[in-house]
């Protein structure tokens, strides 16, 4: 696990696997509760995507460094985890936190996806290419939500803004590197601030669509956050939760 | 002496167990390969997070497994070539439009016409064009939830790539 966790390209992609492992966890709690029949197939869907393209990014790991992608997933201490803070903000079932929370992670994994997309360790490539067309959908699918709700009623249009306000402030820490040693010039990070401004372009279509606005800046260069194992204290339970069963008998199998 | 063509003839019987067609048709089979009494069968995964790919993986190891003259048959999953719906038969698209599920259109599927219209998705129960998305999220992993406003009947269409 060690040698894992020093290599750079193992916590580039580790950190996209986190995301979406705990995203998928968290997403999850929605299924049965979604504001429409077709929305709690489709919000429990997403949540399954995310859990499965974790796994194929941790089965990637797993075979370059002959380690089970459950133990990747499960046995690590929570400051070995290169999650993002907006990914662990609870939403307390506000549907409009829910959206935008979704929605900026979203289009973040996409294109880190891209940018996995053109690797040539291994199969990297192609396990990043195949994920990139299911996140494409989801993109499309939140993007659309962003703009009924936006759009909808003074209220649904109110409570869109505030969540994005509330959500704003830690939607630059995704760009942080996991690795304070990454350099700007890294292939595989593309530059933190190419990749943001692509990123922000992107997003900005879709907010004059909804007729929202967001101010997010990247942050400052000293602050480590979540992608340096540094979480806020509520990912300490998520993170018990997480690995509750899996501790509870590691051997077992289902 | 078992051959290449008698492991064919199984993948032809494994069904997807959530569509009535099997995997061969389904175009997941991308690669037999057989060296003596082992087999190797690769594999792609319609969609990631379908729950069915464990239970299809089960089905043909344990089927081509029993055939005589295999010791041992293996499963590879792989991620080139991405599965898209084009790799459908035309076969399994008959099967699945009498199931109510459409496929979308491609060169291999036989149309000979171009459909200008709004929707190029014809209802499977009227055949009216006057349909749109509902939810690209239907009831599997490579299905979405389209609407018929002509019968106004749900149905389900196979997911084109993004």
């Amino acid at each position: 696990m060690q040698n894992m966790l020093a290599d750079q390209l193992a916590n580039i992609v580790l950190m996209h696997a986190d995301d979406k492992l705990m995203l998928g966890h968290i997403q999850s709690d929605w299924t049965g509760l979604a504001p429409i029949l077709e929305e709690d197939i489709a919000a429990s869907a997403m949540a399954q995507d995310d859990l499965s393209h974790a796994l194929v990014l941790y089965e990637f790991l797993g075979e370059r460094f002959k380690l089970d992608p459950d133990a990747i997933a499960f046995d690590r201490d929570p400051c070995d985890y290169r999650c993002c803070d907006l990914v662990t903000i609870p939403d307390e079932f506000d549907w409009a936190t829910s959206v935008v929370k979704r929605w900026l992670t979203a289009t973040f994994s996409q294109l880190g996806l891209h940018r996995l997309a053109t690797m040539t360790e291994g199969d990297l490539g192609d396990r990043a290419k195949r994920l990139l067309d299911e996140q494409t959908i989801q993109v499309t699918h939140l993007n659309r939500w962003m703009t009924r709700l936006g759009r909808g009623s003074i209220e649904s249009h109110d409570r869109m803004q505030a969540a994005l306000d509330r959500l704003s402030s830690s939607a630059g820490m995704m760009f942080e590197p996991p690795d304070a040693t990454l350099t700007e010039d890294e292939s595989f990070c593309c530059g933190r601030d190419e990749l943001f401004t692509e990123w922000a372009k992107g997003i900005g279509i879709t907010l004059d669509a909804a007729g929202l606005s967001a101010t997010i800046t990247l942050p400052d260069r000293s602050t480590g956050g979540g992608r340096r194992g540094e979480h806020a204290p509520h990912f300490i339970d998520q993170h018990a939760e997480l690995t509750e069963v899996r501790h509870s008998d590691p051997a077992t199998s289902w | 002496m078992v051959s290449i063509a008698d492991i064919d003839g199984v993948l032809d019987g494994v069904p997807d167990p959530e569509l009535p067609i099997s995997i061969v048709e389904l175009g997941m089979v991308i690669g037999v390969e057989l060296q003596g009494s082992e087999a190797n069968i690769r594999l792609v995964p319609t969609y990631t997070g379908c729950p069915a790919l464990p239970m299809i993986e089960k089905d043909v190891r344990e089927q081509v497994g029993q055939l005589d003259g295999i010791d041992s048959c293996t499963v590879q999953w792989c991620f080139e070539p991405a599965w898209t719906p084009d790799r459908i038969s035309p076969g399994g698209r008959a099967k699945l439009s009498a199931h109510g599920v459409t496929t979308p259109a491609c060169a291999c599927s036989g149309q000979t016409t171009v459909i200008l219209r709004t929707s190029a998705i014809g209802c499977p129960y009227c055949g009216s064009f006057n349909t749109r998305v509902d939810s690209p999220y239907g009831p599997t992993r490579c299905r979405a939830i389209h609407f018929c406003e002509a019968c106004r009947n749900q149905f389900e269409h196979m997911k084109p790539r993004s």
